[in-house]
């Protein structure tokens, strides 16, 4: 089987894997968003599962124990808890990322108990206090899984962890620069599959299906310079291909992004500290994400500079023709966040489509007009 | 059920002192106009953030945006905005006091000043903006997207909440001092913004103010057990003002003290608030619609009375450590204090400090039936809404029924779904009545 066949595989099955680890004895955590380092429960030789919706299947028992106007992401992925198809979780850590996030914890909790189920408080401010209270909440995370394992935490391992995700970053942004050509030399809708087939397995299978994948896709026959406009994502959470295919088909490539299931999750390294605990806080507090605010820069230009610099460079390296915002409704941070980036992305002559979805691949055709109208204004 | 009923009563509307509060709404905005004016500093903040007794005490004039927004609704000038808001960028399903708060200042850049018949003569400019992530996400994002339309230093604070599960004595330590590190980083701003040191003594004078008009707030709503309730939930909508928006000044203490004497009187000679009191309601919580507040007529006009809520809530007292010497250090105990004060309980018992919190209203005040106002685009006071219900019907048959609307934004309101289930509502609570 080729890599691509098997990250296919597992981008349509994604809890295959999880589930055969879960029954052969491993613990496996889910967990949400980008503020619950890996590497900790992979110190504690357990699985970690980032938790995903589904875009295809309609949230139909989730509405009886939760308002429909909480982030439909959310909503879908407790929807398939209720159904049974979380069942393999040993464990589940909510990050205090954002109102309906909070909230949730307490709605799984009550409704579908498990042994462990941990609420992180993450900072939304990054101030000089910051990194200690995030440092402590971690802390108080690991007493929570050695209380529940009956194992302790060993330093060396969590610093191996750190190696090893930081091996898997590597791959990713490996993959990610196959975009960077002209044209780019795999699809942006491969992509996104292949990252979010590695959400629920080992990370060393993850890196070498990787690995291969990169080799197959150099190996292919490549096409001629074209004309289809180079398009970078920025929105949450996007665990399927679909959007993007659409805008694909619809003559444009997706070449970068910064989503939550995307270079926002993996793009920065944790520096490698004598405390691993160090670099984890550091990297994950500083994660670029709407729900953290930024001490406020002297002006205007320099603050959004400061909140959205990283995107700037993504834009001019993978020389980017056009924006397209894929928020998923109802996140108020992201809906709040949009218009400044707009603003940063238009001072830098950059067009700008802003599209807010339910989360849900069935209003998606809905959206193909809008996306065309875009790609020909560009274009 | 039967006694009350028997029960001679005489009959009032609200209590006079929530009629004195429009005067304090207006003055919040006449206060920051003429402090602008007189060269004072004004803040746009976010109330109930915890850090409200230090702005009084570096004689910050505060303005609070969420309350111009209410203002707004209740006036029904609120449109305006709204569009303005969305025009620019921002989704319709936003929080619609940012939406608001939003647009507001964009038409003020657009026009170069206060939009002509804003409410309360709207909100001049601000010299700096205060958030905080007490309560929910947009409290402290609203003033960094805000920052598009007006030039004023912006800084925001964490406030932050063990869950319910938490080892309260494990975290504590680590918790209070965040706290107060945060309230420290926010003086430090303050005092670059105002160009003066904070006194810690007039900080002492503001808290106390502060401990003070919350005690008398507390056992007010400890009076309102009493049958036949001497105070009506919509007077909670206002006299919420005082401790919301003067927090940590003796105008405040003063209408409490006020307040609490009114309302005293009332239970000592059991005047009631007017119509019959057939049933007693809680209002479950959910942010006020403050477009519809007519309808607890409505629900009056049947017989159901609300007699307390579950919303502008006030903290419980609570018993900072005598070691605490330093009024930031005792800000900070207090806020983790006052955030905790459930957790035990709560852990010991149901496991959720909302159930526990709406099961002891229930017993206590004698609750009929409950009603929650969800509203669709603030997520912190509306989610967990259905669970809660869902949640106390374990312990409880009482009727409960959520209303949906939005707490400004007219769009999302239906009256005759409303009265429908209003209708029902009360059926329910006529056939439990019945049975009972
Ligand atoms: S998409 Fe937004 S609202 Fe949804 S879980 Fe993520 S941060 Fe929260
Ligand atoms: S989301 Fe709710 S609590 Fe937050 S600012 Fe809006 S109305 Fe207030």
């Amino acid at each position: 089987m080729t890599a691509s066949v098997a990250l296919e595989e597992l981008y349509q099955c994604r809890s295959k894997r999880a589930q055969a680890l879960h029954d052969a004895g491993q613990k496996v955590i889910g967990y949400f968003c980008c503020y619950v380092p890996d590497e900790i429960i992979a110190a504690f030789d357990m699985l970690p599962y980032r938790i995903q919706g589904s875009q295809n299947e309609p949230i139909d028992e989730a509405d009886v124990h939760m308002e429909t106007m909480a982030c439909p992401f959310a909503r879908s992925c407790f929807n398939l808890a209720l159904k049974g198809k979380y069942d393999f979780l040993d464990g589940v850590v909510i990050p205090h990322t954002c109102d309906t996030l909070e909230h949730l914890y307490i709605i799984w909790q009550e409704t579908r108990p498990l042994s462990l189920t941990h609420f992180v408080n993450v900072p939304h401010m990054l101030g000089p206090s910051s990194a200690t209270f995030y440092r402590q909440e971690l802390n108080t995370f690991i007493v929570a899984l050695e209380t529940w394992s009956g194992q302790k935490m060993d330093t060396n391992k969590l610093r191996e962890a750190v190696k090893v995700y930081n091996s898997h970053r590597a791959a990713l942004r490996d993959l990610y620069k196959l975009r960077k050509s002209d044209p780019p030399l795999v699809s942006g809708a491969e992509v996104t599959k292949a990252v979010v087939a590695g959400m629920g397995i080992p990370a060393m299978e993850h890196i070498e299906l990787i690995r291969t994948f990169i080799a197959e896709v150099k190996a292919r026959l490549q096409t001629k310079k074209d004309q289809r406009p180079r398009i970078f994502l920025w929105g949450n959470e996007l665990d399927d291909a679909a959007f993007i295919r659409l805008v694909e088909e619809s003559g444009a490539q997706v070449v970068m992004d910064d989503l939550c299931t995307g270079t926002r999750f993996f793009w920065e390294d944790v520096p490698e500290t004598e405390d691993p605990l160090d670099g984890i806080v550091t990297r994950y507090l500083n994660t670029h994400c709407p729900r953290t605010n930024l001490p406020q820069a002297a002006t205007r230009e320099a603050d959004l500079e400061n909140r959205f610099g990283h995107i700037g460079r993504f834009v001019r390296e993978w020389r980017v023709n056009g924006v397209i915002f894929y928020i998923v409704r109802y996140c108020d941070t992201c809906e709040l966040e949009g218009p400044d980036l707009r603003e940063y992305l238009q001072g830098m002559k950059l067009p700008v489509l802003m599209i807010e979805d339910d989360y849900s691949t069935s209003t998606i055709g809905q959206l193909r007009t809008r996306v065309q109208a875009f790609l020909e204004m560009i274009a | 059920m039967e006694n009350m009923e028997k029960i001679k009563t005489t009959a009032v509307k609200g209590t006079k002192a929530a009629q004195k509060v429009r005067g304090f709404v207006k003055n919040i905005y006449r206060n920051a106009q003429e402090a602008k004016a007189q060269g004072k500093k004004v803040s746009y903040v976010m109330v109930s953030s915890h850090y409200d007794e230090i702005l009084r005490a570096m004689d910050i004039v505060p303005l609070p945006t969420e309350n111009f927004a209410g203002l707004c609704a209740a006036k029904r000038e609120m449109d305006r905005f709204l569009l303005k808001a969305e025009e620019d960028g921002y989704s319709q399903v936003l929080c619609s006091y940012a939406r608001i708060g939003l647009g507001f200042d964009s038409l003020r850049k657009e026009l170069g000043g206060i939009p002509e018949n804003s409410p309360d003569g709207g909100m001049p400019m601000p010299d700096m903006m205060v958030g905080s992530s007490n309560v929910c996400d947009p409290r402290f994002k609203w003033f960094q997207a805000t920052g598009r339309f007006l030039d004023a230093p912006h800084h925001s604070i964490d406030v932050v909440k063990p869950p319910v599960h938490a080892d309260l004595k494990a975290v504590q330590k680590y918790y209070v001092r965040y706290q107060q590190e945060q309230f420290e980083e926010l003086i430090a701003f303050l005092e670059i913004q105002t160009g003066k040191k904070l006194d810690k003594e007039r900080l002492w004078e503001t808290l106390r103010l502060g401990d003070e008009a919350c005690r008398l707030w507390h056992e007010t709503d400890r009076l309102r057990v009493a049958v036949p309730s001497p105070m009506p939930s919509q007077d909670r909508f206002s006299i919420m003002v005082p401790a919301y928006y003067y927090t940590g000044t003796q105008e405040a203490v003063d209408f409490y003290r006020e307040l609490y004497e009114e309302v005293k009187y009332r239970v000592d000679n059991k005047i009631g608030t007017a119509g019959e009191q057939r049933y007693r309601v809680l209002y479950g919580g959910g942010l006020p619609p403050w477009h519809t507040l007519w309808i607890f007529n409505y629900f009056e006009s049947f017989g159901a009375a609300f007699v307390m809520e579950n919303v502008y809530r006030v903290h419980d007292p609570v018993e900072v450590p005598s070691h605490v010497k330093d009024p930031v250090e005792y800000l900070a105990w207090r806020t983790f204090l006052r955030l905790t004060s459930s957790h035990e309980k709560a852990k010991a018992n149901t496991g959720n400090i909302e159930v526990e919190r709406l099961l002891d209203i229930i017993r206590d005040y004698q609750i009929d039936g409950v009603v929650f106002h969800a509203c669709r685009s603030c997520r912190a006071t509306t989610l967990g809404q259905i669970h809660t219900k869902n949640r106390l019907s374990q312990y409880t048959d009482m009727p409960m029924t959520q209303l949906v609307s939005d707490m400004v934004d007219l769009r999302d309101y239906s009256e005759a779904q409303w009265k429908a289930q209003i209708g029902a509502f009360i059926e329910a609570l006529a056939g439990r009545e019945k049975t009972a």
